[in-house]
């Protein structure tokens, strides 16, 4: 018996011996978060400065806090006015969980230029708020396939069109523009017709390089309405059209046209982005009659033609047009 | 069978069995029970709630065990409630309580149907007390004898009560050991809404091996699961305690005794197909809680050394479902003061049955309270809790009945928030003093004495520091002024100071946050009645009990409620 009564301690006690001690282990939220005093461990840095994002890839933020807690950066454009928010709540900021990729929250983007950087600690009063300025010597690559940013003039095939009282031409050098230093200005009054004008915009020669398949192709263009501004007061129309018997002109009685009707809300630049495969609908869910062959064929589009209406008692209208860009798997980010 | 048919069957045995001339039985319980309550809080910031709240029932337990054979027995128990005012059929219920087959098959298999109570140990099956009783009064302990009752909690076994069906038998061995005891019991826990919540089972049972009359070992097992083809989906909750238990006793000396007792084993939970994210897929643990002791026969003293040391993701729920539910509002006054604030549960609900009680086990950790018991809130098993126990106790010394000291000191396994764990340091004493006996009285003097101290710390930084001290006082008279009538009096005195990190945890038990919260206060539960016992289990009260909380901090509520009751109660 005794025999057993050891072998039976020596297992107790090599059982209880078992037992991990985990140190680096507990359970629930952490306290030092909670309500641990709040302090910079170590500065937070960025990793560029001056940043060509075309070559030296993302921006990153590192350093180190006392404590998981939120954080706010905001950069800022110095010309531009572009504003990027970057979140997070880690005690250590890194490539990881704290990188910009040159991109802003919306329009407009960020050009050549200063920018400011505030960094701030929303839930932990009395926090410091920490400043820097990056320049900005390169812009980031968009990925896509870039129509125009009416950076370089207007094409040998555009076709531009203007009521007699309507101005609509490339404004460069105004700061107004949301990407890059020129846009395309409409503007002016039409008291006898919802028409003010419009530009299309085609290729010097073929069809635009995009994909054959219309899904997931996002057609993207930043768009600041101005004057007479309204759910019911103006709109675009973006007229897409196919050359689909490749002979290098769009036939309206036998070719496809699909028209996509954007009305305006507000008077800052905002983005309008829309799927190709959708354009076979109106706003209601309801297939849109065309005269060709009724598929949406990006890769025969011959021309975007982009076209200002406002309601004519509304007096003088006006509306920018900027960057129009197709992307691939989702809508432009600025 | 349903329940519903059952009642017919056995309504139909009973005269059937009468008729035969075959044995039978009456038995059951009568209660009226009255309250009238009064709230006293401020006028000024309680202009809205009734301050009287009066109210009460009769009922009538009536059961019946019939004998179809001498191996058979059916027990069939209904309830016919009636509330307070309750007239003309108004208020009245008619419930089953209780419907129970038993017998003993081939003479070697007992076997129970319907309603059972199931118990193992304290890590497997337990239905642990619940917090302020120790050594109490007789004016209290008589009022939580009718809860206990009607939750069918019985203090002597620590079962729980489930319907199900349970069989027991046992080998005698001439030779080698001496025998061997079998139990299993199967339970069904939830039923189905055929739609996203599964039938819920709980089986398991138990091997008690006697190897000598010094050695024996127990082999348990409790297993909740789902039956996953019960709803659509393919959700399915497990838990699985297994353990093993040893107690070895021997007699060094005719007037010494010396033993070991330990138990120890493993859970294993799983949360499976469960979308939800918090879900942990599996959960396993273990837990050891071994002890040495002596017993001294001739001066009747008991010690006891042992240590305990139970995981942090140990899950036992049919060992840690919470008697008394402190997420929900007490049934009386349930909220108060001008802003309709929910009222707290305090100590006079417990003692008036105004709380939600457990009547089924949990695979939740239900919340408590750490004001009332921060060491062990869930009995035994309570997860993340390792240390030393030492207990005293002292039987039948001339004045004295039993008197015991227990002591405790206890850490987290894992620490809560931060590394630094929480320790706690828990003393408990009691004692039941017969003057009559010192005075050599006839008539019962009695005075009832218990005392819980608990400390809770924590060290470290300034926002991880806990400093929680709360003392309990449990007091009783019972004097028999007259033949068969007495004098009952009691108090229960909380004192609590400091503050206090308690978990709030999600539906997989899992720690979302904590709930700091600073505790001073006193809360005094005083009571003195009259009892005249026409027997033993036939017994006339009246109660008037006095509740008062007072808190150190202005801006919580003070408040206070006078209690007068009336309790008839008898047993047949």
């Amino acid at each position: 018996m005794k025999q057993t009564l050891s072998i039976l301690a020596i297992g107790m006690v090599l059982f209880t011996g078992c037992r991990k001690n985990e140190p680096e282990t507990f359970y629930g939220p952490d306290l030092n978060d909670l309500f641990g005093p709040f302090s910079i461990v170590q500065n937070i840095t960025v990793s560029h400065n001056p940043i060509n994002f075309a070559l030296d890839g993302n921006l990153s933020f590192n350093g180190e806090l006392s404590k998981n807690t939120d954080w706010v950066i905001t950069i800022t454009g110095a010309n531009s006015g572009a504003i990027r928010n970057i979140t997070g709540s880690e005690r250590i900021l890194s490539s990881a969980n704290a990188t910009w990729n040159g991109g802003a929250n919306s329009y407009p983007a960020f050009s050549i230029e200063d920018v400011y950087i505030e960094i701030t600690f929303p839930n932990e009063e009395g926090s410091p708020v920490l400043y820097d300025t990056v320049a900005i010597t390169g812009e980031k690559i968009d990925d896509g396939v870039l129509i125009t940013g009416f950076e370089n003039g207007a094409g040998s095939n555009w076709v531009v069109f203007n009521q007699t009282t309507v101005t609509g031409e490339i404004v460069c050098g105004n700061g107004e523009s949301a990407k890059g230093t020129c846009h395309y200005s409409v503007e002016g009054v039409v008291g006898w017709d919802w028409a003010k004008g419009s530009v299309s915009i085609q290729p010097d020669a073929g069809t635009f390089p995009l994909q054959s398949s219309p899904n997931n192709l996002f057609f993207n263009m930043a768009l600041k309405p101005v004057e007479s501004v309204g759910p019911t007061s103006s709109f675009i129309q973006i007229w897409f059209d196919e050359d689909e018997n490749d002979d290098g002109i769009f036939d309206p009685n036998t070719e496809d046209r699909y028209i996509y009707e954007y009305w305006t809300t507000d008077t800052i630049w905002e983005l309008v982005s829309v799927e190709y495969a959708s354009l076979t609908q109106d706003e209601n869910g309801d297939p849109l009659v065309t005269n060709g062959n009724g598929l949406p064929e990006p890769s025969k589009l011959l021309s975007v033609n982009l076209f200002f209406l406002s309601d004519p008692n509304n007096g003088n209208a006006k509306a920018l047009f900027d960057h129009i860009i197709f992307t691939s798997n989702g809508p432009y980010n600025p | 069978m349903s329940k519903i048919s059952l009642i017919i069957v056995c309504l139909g045995l009973i005269p059937a069995v009468l008729a035969q001339k075959q044995k039978s039985q009456i038995n059951g319980s009568a209660r009226t029970y009255i309250f009238s309550n009064n709230l006293d809080i401020d006028d000024d910031i309680d202009t809205i709630t009734t301050r009287k709240a009066n109210y009460g029932h009769s009922l009538l337990d009536f059961g019946v065990s019939a004998f179809p054979n001498k191996n058979t027995e059916i027990i069939g128990m209904f309830r016919i409630r009636n509330e307070l005012g309750g007239f003309w059929g108004g208020g009245v219920s008619f419930n089953v309580r209780q419907l129970t087959l038993k017998g003993v098959a081939g003479d070697i298999v007992r076997y129970e149907l319907g309603d059972i109570d199931i118990k193992q140990t304290p890590y497997t099956v337990w239905n642990f007390g619940e917090e302020g009783n120790i050594n109490e009064a007789d004016i209290f302990a008589s009022r939580r004898q009718v809860v206990h009752y009607d939750m069918f909690y019985n203090d002597s076994s620590n079962a729980w009560r489930m319907q199900g069906a349970q069989a027991k038998f046992g080998l005698n061995f001439n030779k080698g050991i001496k025998a061997i005891n079998f139990h299993g019991f199967m339970t069904r826990q939830k039923t189905t809404d055929g739609l996203t919540t599964p039938e819920r089972m709980f089986g398991g049972g138990k091997i008690g091996i006697e190897a000598s009359e010094n050695l024996s070992i127990l082999f348990n097992s409790a297993n909740i699961f789902d039956l996953t083809e019960t709803i659509a989906d393919s959700l399915q909750f497990k838990n699985s305690v297994h353990t093993a238990s040893l107690e070895y006793k021997n007699d060094l000396k005719d007037s010494l005794e010396f033993g070991f007792n330990s138990e120890m084993g493993l859970s294993s939970t799983n949360y499976i197909n469960y979308q939800d994210t918090r879900a942990p897929e599996s959960l396993s643990d273990w837990f050891i809680d071994a002890n040495i002791y002596t017993n001294l026969k001739n001066k009747g003293v008991i010690v006891k050394l042992g240590y305990k040391d139970v995981g942090a993701d140990f899950r036992s729920p049919s060992a840690q479902t919470k008697r008394i539910d402190y997420s929900k509002f007490p049934r009386v006054y349930k909220q108060f003061t001008n802003n309709s604030l929910g009222r707290v549960l305090s100590y006079a609900d417990f003692i008036s049955g105004n709380t939600d009680n457990s009547f089924k086990i949990s695979e939740e950790l239900l919340p408590y309270y750490a004001a009332y018991n921060n060491t062990n809130p869930y009995g035994a098993a309570t997860p993340n809790r390792r240390g030393i126990y030492l207990n005293l106790a002292r039987k039948d010394s001339i004045g004295f009945k039993t008197s015991f000291i227990k002591v405790a000191g206890l850490t987290e396994s894992v620490g809560t928030g931060t590394l630094q764990k929480k320790i706690f340091l828990l003393t408990e004493a009691g004692t039941d003093l017969y003057l009559n006996d010192l005075f050599k009285w006839n008539r019962l003097l009695k005075l009832d004495l218990g005392m819980r101290y608990e400390n809770t710390t924590r060290t470290g930084k300034e926002y991880e520091n806990i400093q929680l001290a709360s003392t309990f006082i449990d007091l009783g008279l019972s004097w028999e002024i007259a033949e068969k009538l007495d004098i009952l009096a009691g108090a229960k005195l909380w004192s609590v100071s400091g503050n206090a990190f308690i978990n709030e945890r999600n539906l997989f038990n899992s720690i979302d946050d904590f709930d700091i919260v600073d505790l001073n206060f006193t809360e005094n539960v005083l009571a003195a009645g009259l009892q005249y016992r026409f027997s033993e289990k036939n017994i006339f009260s009246l109660h008037y009990q006095q509740f008062n909380i007072n808190h150190a901090d202005d801006a919580v509520i003070d408040y206070g409620m006078s209690q007068f009751t009336i309790l008839y109660n008898l047993f047949f």
